[in-house]
C-alpha cells in the first residue's frame, strides 16, 4: 500500500512538470507544481484507498482539488508566481482521461451498433461513463478556482514585488 | 534614462489619457492572450489605471478586447479596441505583466520605462523548445501509469507522444491552423500507441492508446472558463469553452480515425 501510495505521488509529480512545461510558468515554479501536485494526487488516493470501502471518485476528486487550490494559492505569493500557473499542471493528473475514451467509444459503438440489446448495452456504458467523467471535470475545476475567490486579496497580490503577504 | 520621480520618492506615472488608453490596449491584449483570466484582467488594468489617477472600463470579447480610460467624472473619454494575440499559453508572461502592473501601481516605474518594460515582455523569446517534447513525453507515460498502464504502455506512450509532440511544434512554427494540427498530432500519436494491442506487446493496450492523446487536452482554456464563469464573464467565459470544445472534439477525431485505420476496437 506504501508503495503504491508513493508510486502514484511520484509519477503525478513526474507528469506535473511535464505538462507545466507547456505553459511555460517561470522555472521556480516548477518545483511547487511537482509537489502540489503530488499532495492533490496522494490526497484522492487516501481518500479512495481509505479504510471501510473509499470514497468514490468524484467526493474524493473534490475534496483532492481544493486542497490543490488551497495549495496554489498559499505557494504563489512566495514564489511571485500566479496561482493559476499552479493549477493546471496540478490538476492534469486528475483528469479522467479514461473515462472520457470509454465514453467516446462507447459513442461510437452505439452508432455501429444497430441492434436494440447491444446499443443499450453501449449506451449505458456512454452514459455512465460520461456522467462520471463530466463531473469529476466539473468538481475538479470548482475545487481548484474556488480557494482562488475565497482568497482574493493573496492570490492577486503574488506577484508584487514588496508583497508582505 | 532618468526616471521621473515625485516628492516621495516613488516614479511619476502620469501619461495622458490617450497613451495610457493605447498602452493598456496592449498590455491587456497581451495578458488576455498568455492565458489571463477576466478576473486578473479587470484587477491589472484598473490597477494600472488607477495609479494614473484614471479609471479605466474593459469590454472582454473571445477574439477582441475594447478599453475605455475616463476621468473619475467622466469629462473625457478615450476608446481602443485590440485583437487576441494568437500566441500559446505562457505563464512566464502571465507572470511578468502582473509583475509590472504592481511596479506601476506602487510607484516603482514610470511611463517610458512601463512602455519599455511591455515591448520588452512581449518580444522576449518563449525560452528552449528543444527539451519540451522528451519533458512532455515523460509527463505522459508517467500519465499512463497512472490510469493502470504497465511498463510497455508507458514506453508506448512516451514514444507516441514524444513523435506527436515534434509534430505539433513542426506544424505550429509553419502556423497551420491549432485545429488541424490537433487532427494531425492525435492521428498519428494513437497510430504509433496501438503498436502495443496489434504486436500485443503489453497486457494494457486500451490504456497506452486512450492516454496517448492526452497532452493536446486544452485544460487551461477549461479552467479559465470556468473562473469566467465564477466571475459572471459569461460571454468570454462561453467562448474559451467552445475554443477548447472544438479542440476536444478534433482531438476526438484523429484518434478515431486512428484507431479505424489500426482496427482496433475500444471495447
Amino acid at each position: 500500500m506504501f508503495w503504491q501510495f508513493f508510486q502514484d505521488a511520484l509519477f503525478a509529480a513526474i507528469a506535473a512538470i511535464g505538462f507545466a512545461a507547456i505553459s511555460r510558468p517561470p522555472r521556480r515554479a516548477y518545483l511547487f507544481c511537482a509537489v502540489i501536485a503530488a499532495a492533490g494526487h496522494s490526497v484522492r488516493f487516501m481518500l479512495m484507498h481509505s479504510a471501510g470501502g473509499g470514497w468514490h471518485i468524484v467526493p474524493a476528486t473534490a475534496a483532492a482539488s481544493v486542497v490543490i487550490g488551497i495549495l496554489a494559492v498559499l505557494v504563489s505569493p512566495k514564489t511571485k508566481v500566479p496561482a493559476e500557473a499552479y493549477l493546471y499542471p496540478a490538476l492534469l493528473p486528475m483528469i479522467p482521461g479514461v473515462y472520457a475514451y470509454r465514453t467516446f467509444g462507447a459513442l461510437v459503438m452505439c452508432l455501429y451498433n444497430g441492434g436494440e440489446a447491444s446499443f443499450s448495452h453501449y449506451f449505458y456504458l456512454f452514459a455512465s461513463n460520461g456522467l462520471t467523467c463530466f463531473f469529476i471535470l466539473l468538481v475538479m475545476v470548482v475545487g481548484a478556482t474556488v480557494p482562488i475567490f475565497m482568497m482574493k486579496k493573496i492570490s492577486f497580490q503574488a506577484t508584487r514585488h514588496n508583497s508582505s503577504l | 534614462m532618468a526616471k521621473m520621480t515625485d516628492s516621495a520618492g516613488g516614479c511619476v506615472f502620469r501619461p495622458s489619457a490617450k497613451d495610457l488608453c493605447a498602452f493598456l490596449s496592449d498590455y491587456a491584449g497581451w495578458l488576455f492572450s498568455c492565458g489571463a483570466t477576466c478576473v486578473r484582467l479587470e484587477k491589472n488594468v484598473g490597477r494600472i489605471a488607477s495609479a494614473a489617477g484614471l479609471r479605466a472600463d474593459l469590454s472582454i470579447f473571445p477574439r477582441h478586447l475594447h478599453i475605455t480610460v475616463s476621468d473619475s467624472c467622466r469629462s473625457f473619454l478615450f476608446t481602443a479596441v485590440s485583437s487576441i494575440h494568437d500566441c500559446p499559453v505562457n505563464f512566464a508572461m502571465n507572470t511578468r505583466l502582473s509583475k509590472l502592473s504592481w511596479d506601476i501601481a506602487d510607484g516603482n516605474v514610470d511611463f517610458v520605462c512601463a512602455r519599455r518594460e511591455l515591448e520588452e515582455i512581449t518580444t522576449a523569446p518563449a525560452g528552449d523548445n528543444g527539451r519540451l517534447p522528451l519533458m512532455v513525453a515523460c509527463a505522459n507515460g508517467a500519465f499512463c501509469r497512472l490510469f493502470g498502464g504497465d511498463a510497455v504502455a508507458m514506453a508506448v506512450v512516451f514514444v507516441a507522444t514524444f513523435a506527436g509532440f515534434i509534430i505539433k511544434q513542426v506544424m505550429g512554427e509553419r502556423r497551420v491552423d491549432q485545429r488541424v494540427t490537433v487532427v494531425v498530432c492525435s492521428f498519428v500519436s494513437s497510430v504509433l500507441a496501438a503498436a502495443d494491442g496489434l504486436f500485443a506487446l503489453g497486457s494494457t493496450p486500451s490504456i497506452a492508446i486512450g492516454t496517448s492523446v492526452l497532452y493536446l487536452v486544452p485544460g487551461i482554456p477549461f479552467i479559465n472558463s470556468f473562473c469566467d464563469v465564477v466571475d459572471r464573464h459569461y460571454i468570454c467565459a462561453f467562448g474559451r469553452l467552445m475554443n477548447a470544445l472544438v479542440i476536444t472534439a478534433c482531438l476526438s477525431a484523429g484518434l478515431c480515425g486512428g484507431m479505424v485505420m489500426m482496427n482496433v476496437g475500444m471495447f
